[in-house]
């Protein structure tokens, strides 16, 4: 595979077709809406106007894709030991990457390029704020030579790289993954976990669809809305309450278990260099390079179903530039046994982090924290109750059933909230139903904070932040002495061995 | 409780960072506070005084003292409680870290090893500059809530702390 990328080339021809649908997929999911009410609304369309001007869009995007294709060059330039990305059809870009400054490059094939038979090629810088570049149609083996050249700087790369990064198309250079999670875990994850993200997503989705229509469309909706509104007179709110609440159970279930379906379907972890390589997704197969020394932040996430089922999720946090990058920098594995995390954590850490000392939060946690979920709420509603709304006083039972879920969930909480402290690891449990295990090597800590409210001066016991590339971690009303001395300690460590953060 | 088993370093004889005898911000930076905080209280009144020539009959005259008492106490106490909180902040520079600490009623600290920092900026506001004060700022990966600002240095003094800083810096590549 001696292809030289030292002279300007374009990408694969089917690029304009890749350019076209992705141009295309843009505008309609921006535009998505209002050609929705568009073709509902308007009545007697005139398919005579409608059509050619489909058309006429149509090839102007052609044309907008071919001329990006044309203006679209890369070429690694030798003398300055650059990689040079020209771009733009309107506004000129040209970017340039230091070979050095590259620290991943990244094989990908979203939906519309599998169709296609391309691979889209992208490439990750870190220490600076700027955009990652990415070529969107590549051919797959002058995918692998390009990425085998861009990081030829590295140290520890080059051919083994060429065989691990090949997803299931080529099976005969893959290889073999130690961790493949089956259909059948996922159902399980689907129907056990991110029940809150799903009800969040399910009423974002409402409001939006929502305002959508209702900012165009006002009179269809308000019948709408007084159907239901009748719906419910007509029923007993009690009995509407409970058919909504096992609606939105049913539709969580099944939107939890489609969407854990199409991202992590086909989910394999191999191992590569002393680095974890994943690759996943139904639609978008997605390949990600774990290096264990950009870890910082370890989650092992379960709860009481996936604890009878031998199942946990785990979360990665990278090191990042910026802040914004952070989202994109967590890697979740969905769905591993219990073995299968020890083989995970034995890659990352080389040993598998054992919880050392335990320290407790002091039991003015767990009053707070009764007193903010349940004692404001409470006085909100007496004095609803008493002054506004005297109605508020029917639903007596609801609130009473709130208090007993609530205390429940925020003593569980307090009773799952310990710091573990050992030589080399800091482990942060926390959760009441999804019991999170929060994982920092000591060496990882970039920064630490104490706080201490005046009045807890006394009691000794105070708060404290854990900094680090990834995100920071805390712990509060802890044994305050105990927690400096960990701090001197750990500050000894960090500052006396320093160690390779990232 | 068996602590640190298998550590030969004994905590007890770690450097102590709750016990380093921390340097209080230069006295002139209350002027800065004072002439920021001058521009905050005009701004009140000012609002405060346009909203009672242009709507008088919005309250009667006992609620519009009531309101105006209230403003003018919710400001002092923000000057007390400015003032107050100005002799709780102080830092310190060891060998191998910085420490900051700050606030009145949450008492803050915290440090960064210099192996962690990233780059140091030092700036000065309009009023700073006059003073000839300045501020130290030491970033690190950790994201805004690890970065450490130390407001009201001598200028020299922060380009003497910028050096050192950069020289731990340079030392550890």
């Amino acid at each position: 595979m001696e292809t030289s990328f030292n002279q300007p080339q374009r990408q694969s021809k089917v690029g304009i077709l890749v350019m076209f649908l992705y141009t295309l997929q843009k505008l309609v999911r921006a535009f998505f809406p209002l050609i929705l009410v568009f073709l509902f609304k308007t009545e007697n369309l005139n398919w005579l106007y409608v059509i050619p001007s489909i058309l006429v869009f149509i090839s102007l995007l052609g044309l907008f894709a071919y001329l990006s294709y044309l203006n679209f060059t890369f070429f690694i330039d030798q003398e300055s030991n650059e990689f040079v990305i020209n771009e733009g059809v309107f506004n000129k870009t040209k970017t340039t990457i230091h070979l050095d400054k590259i620290q991943q490059v990244n094989i990908n094939q979203s939906f519309i390029q599998k169709i296609i038979g391309v691979y889209a090629l992208e490439i990750d810088t870190a220490g600076s704020t700027t955009k990652e570049v990415s070529i969107k149609a590549i051919s797959h083996p002058l995918a692998l030579a390009l990425k085998t050249r861009l990081l030829e700087n590295e140290t520890v790369t080059t051919h083994e790289f060429q065989t691990d990064v090949v997803p299931e198309f080529a099976p005969e250079n893959t290889e073999k993954p130690f961790i493949k999670i089956s259909f059948w875990t996922l159902l399980k994850i689907g129907f056990t976990s991110n029940y809150l993200r799903s009800i969040g997503l399910l009423f974002l989705f409402y409001t939006t669809v929502r305002e959508n229509l209702q900012s165009i469309s006002d009179d269809e909706n308000n019948a709408v809305d007084t159907q239901i509104g009748d719906f419910l007179e007509a029923q007993t709110i009690l009995y509407g309450m409970f058919f909504v609440g096992f609606v939105l159970i049913g539709i969580v279930l099944v939107v939890n278990v489609v969407r854990t379906l199409i991202k992590f379907f086909g989910f394999t972890v191999s191992k590569q260099k002393g680095s974890l390589l994943l690759s996943f997704g139904l639609f978008n197969t997605k390949n990600t390079i774990v290096k264990p020394e950009k870890v910082q932040i370890t989650t092992i996430t379960r709860n009481y179903f996936q604890k009878k089922l031998d199942i946990l999720e785990i979360k990665i946090q990278q090191a990042s530039a910026n802040e914004v990058q952070n989202k994109n920098n967590s890697i979740e594995i969905p769905g591993c046994s219990e073995v299968e995390k020890d083989t995970i954590l034995n890659l990352i850490f080389s040993e598998i982090p054992q919880k050392g000392v335990m320290l407790k939060p002091n039991w003015r946690k767990l009053v707070f924290s009764l007193f903010l979920s349940i004692g404001i709420p409470f006085l909100i509603y007496t004095f609803i109750a008493i002054y506004i709304e005297p109605l508020a006083f029917d639903y007596v039972f609801l609130a009473v059933a709130y208090v007993i879920f609530v205390a429940l969930m925020v003593f569980v909480g307090y009773r799952n909230n310990r710091l573990f402290v050992n030589d080399d690891f800091i482990i942060i449990q926390s959760g009441a139903w999804d019991v999170d295990n929060r994982i920092i090597e000591i060496g990882k800590i970039q920064a630490l904070t104490t706080s201490q409210l005046f009045w807890h001066k006394k009691p000794d016991i105070g708060s404290l932040t854990i900094h680090t590339a990834g995100g920071a971690l805390q712990f509060d009303l802890g044994n305050f002495s105990k927690v400096k001395a960990y701090i001197n300690l750990w500050l000894y460590e960090v500052e006396s061995k320093n160690n390779k953060w990232m | 409780m068996n602590e640190f088993t298998n550590n030969p370093i004994e905590i007890d004889q770690l450097p102590r960072f709750e016990e380093v005898a921390l340097k209080g911000l230069e006295p002139k930076y209350i002027k800065v506070l004072l002439f920021n905080f001058a521009l905050f209280f005009i701004a009140v009144l000012g609002g405060f005084s346009a909203l009672f020539y242009f709507n008088q009959e919005l309250f009667s005259n006992t609620i519009w003292i009531i309101i105006l008492g209230g403003i003018l106490l919710f400001l002092v106490s923000m000057v007390v409680f400015t003032l107050l909180s100005f002799r709780k902040k102080g830092y310190a520079f060891r060998e191998h870290d910085a420490i900051y600490k700050s606030g009145l009623i949450a008492e803050t600290t915290t440090i960064i090893p210099f192996n962690r920092v990233q780059h140091v900026a030092v700036h000065q506001g309009f009023i700073s500059r006059k003073l000839g004060l300045a501020a130290v700022e030491l970033f690190t990966a950790g994201g805004n809530s690890s970065d450490i600002e130390i407001p009201g240095i001598a200028k020299e003094d922060a380009e003497k702390i910028k050096q050192l800083v950069m020289g731990k810096i340079q030392q550890q590549l």
